[in-house]
């Protein structure tokens, strides 16, 4: 037997053994099928540019793990959306600002399709939501006709 | 069919091909959730927000054949978020998967339970980036290497060698179980 073949079946062996000792949760896939349901139909994608969590400068690296308020940016081609998470005990102080700005009506949605909140940006394109709790959600901006209808990615804030 | 037909009909809204997806990749990102031990529901979340991703981006994917790349590097950063975003709940080393096989688990017989035995407290004793490279490695449906290269930010011309000197730990590890090599 070559070396190669050794490695090759102590790979299948040690493949085999995480196989039944850590299989992929059916739980996983389900919720993976699932998530086509979540396709896009008539919004516009805000795409996550920035995240402070993951940033590239070394010095938001070190503040990173402990800085208690986490700025996240989306953009589509004309507007951004600037995101401040304030962690604060289980909850979370969303702090959002709209650029350039527009009153729209913001909702905070979760993926069971329930909406978590709904607020009204000032005129200066600002809005603050409370979350109860951690969990992943996406914004929906809507309610002038200029702006169309605008979707962030999903985070888990 | 291939993926740039499963892609073009889940952009359309087809369950089936979209499903097809899922199941062909849920393992590479399984393991590679797994490979930055994120515990059972971290992984879980990772893979979730990576599916979403695709979604949000499925009218984007500019390369089908590079599909498993991009779920894999996107699947990284959803890791690095987690893990920075909760480092004090990061699950200690028992947690991670487990520890020895059950009764249950395993029933084809107490020989191979022992060799499973020695074989996963050999791998135990491998060192972090041994265990990650290798949990891809051993994946079902194997990841090609420049998937595992974005899983783990590795450089593809160093996956080979570096896979090999795993190997090799893990081999030595094994004989000082007292497992025979098969």
């Amino acid at each position: 037997m070559s070396a190669d073949d050794d490695d090759d079946s102590l790979e299948q062996e040690l493949g085999e053994l995480l196989g039944r000792a850590d299989p992929i949760p059916p739980t996983v896939l389900q919720a993976g099928r699932a998530a086509l349901g979540w396709r896009r139909l008539d919004a516009e994608l805000a795409e996550l540019l920035a995240d402070s969590v993951l940033g590239s400068d070394e010095l938001a690296l070190a503040r990173g793990a402990e800085a208690p308020v986490r700025s996240v940016t989306f953009g589509t081609g004309e507007r951004a959306i600037d995101l401040d998470v304030e962690e604060r005990g289980a909850g979370r102080t969303l702090r959002g600002q709209l650029s350039p700005p527009a009153p729209v009506t913001v909702e905070v949605q979760r993926q069971d399709g329930t909406t978590l909140a709904s607020v009204r940006a000032d005129r200066f394109g600002r809005f603050v939501v409370e979350l109860a709790g951690a969990g992943t959600i996406r914004l929906r901006l809507a309610g002038e006709p200029q702006l169309g209808t605008i979707e962030t990615a999903w985070i888990t804030v | 069919m291939t993926l740039a037909e499963l892609l073009s009909q889940a952009r359309d809204g087809d369950q089936l091909a979209w499903d097809a997806i899922v199941e062909r990749f849920s393992g590479l990102l399984w393991a590679t959730a797994r490979a930055h031990r994120l515990s059972a529901a971290q992984a879980a979340d990772v893979i979730q927000n990576t599916w979403l991703r695709l979604v949000e981006n499925l009218d984007r994917i500019q390369d089908p054949d590079r599909l498993g790349a991009w779920l894999a590097t996107t699947a990284r950063r959803e890791c690095l978020r987690t893990i920075r975003l909760g480092a004090r709940e990061l699950p200690t080393d028992e947690e991670w998967m487990w520890d020895v096989p059950s009764d249950d688990e395993i029933d084809s017989g107490l020989i191979e339970r022992e060799r499973d035995t020695a074989l996963w407290r050999a791998f135990r004793v491998i060192g972090e980036r041994c265990q990650a490279l290798l949990r891809m490695i051993a994946a079902p449906d194997p990841p090609s290497y420049e998937e595992i290269g974005a899983a783990l930010e590795m450089p593809i011309g160093a996956i080979g060698p570096t896979r090999a000197r795993c190997l090799d730990k893990l081999r030595r590890n094994l004989a000082l179980e007292g497992a025979d090599l098969r």
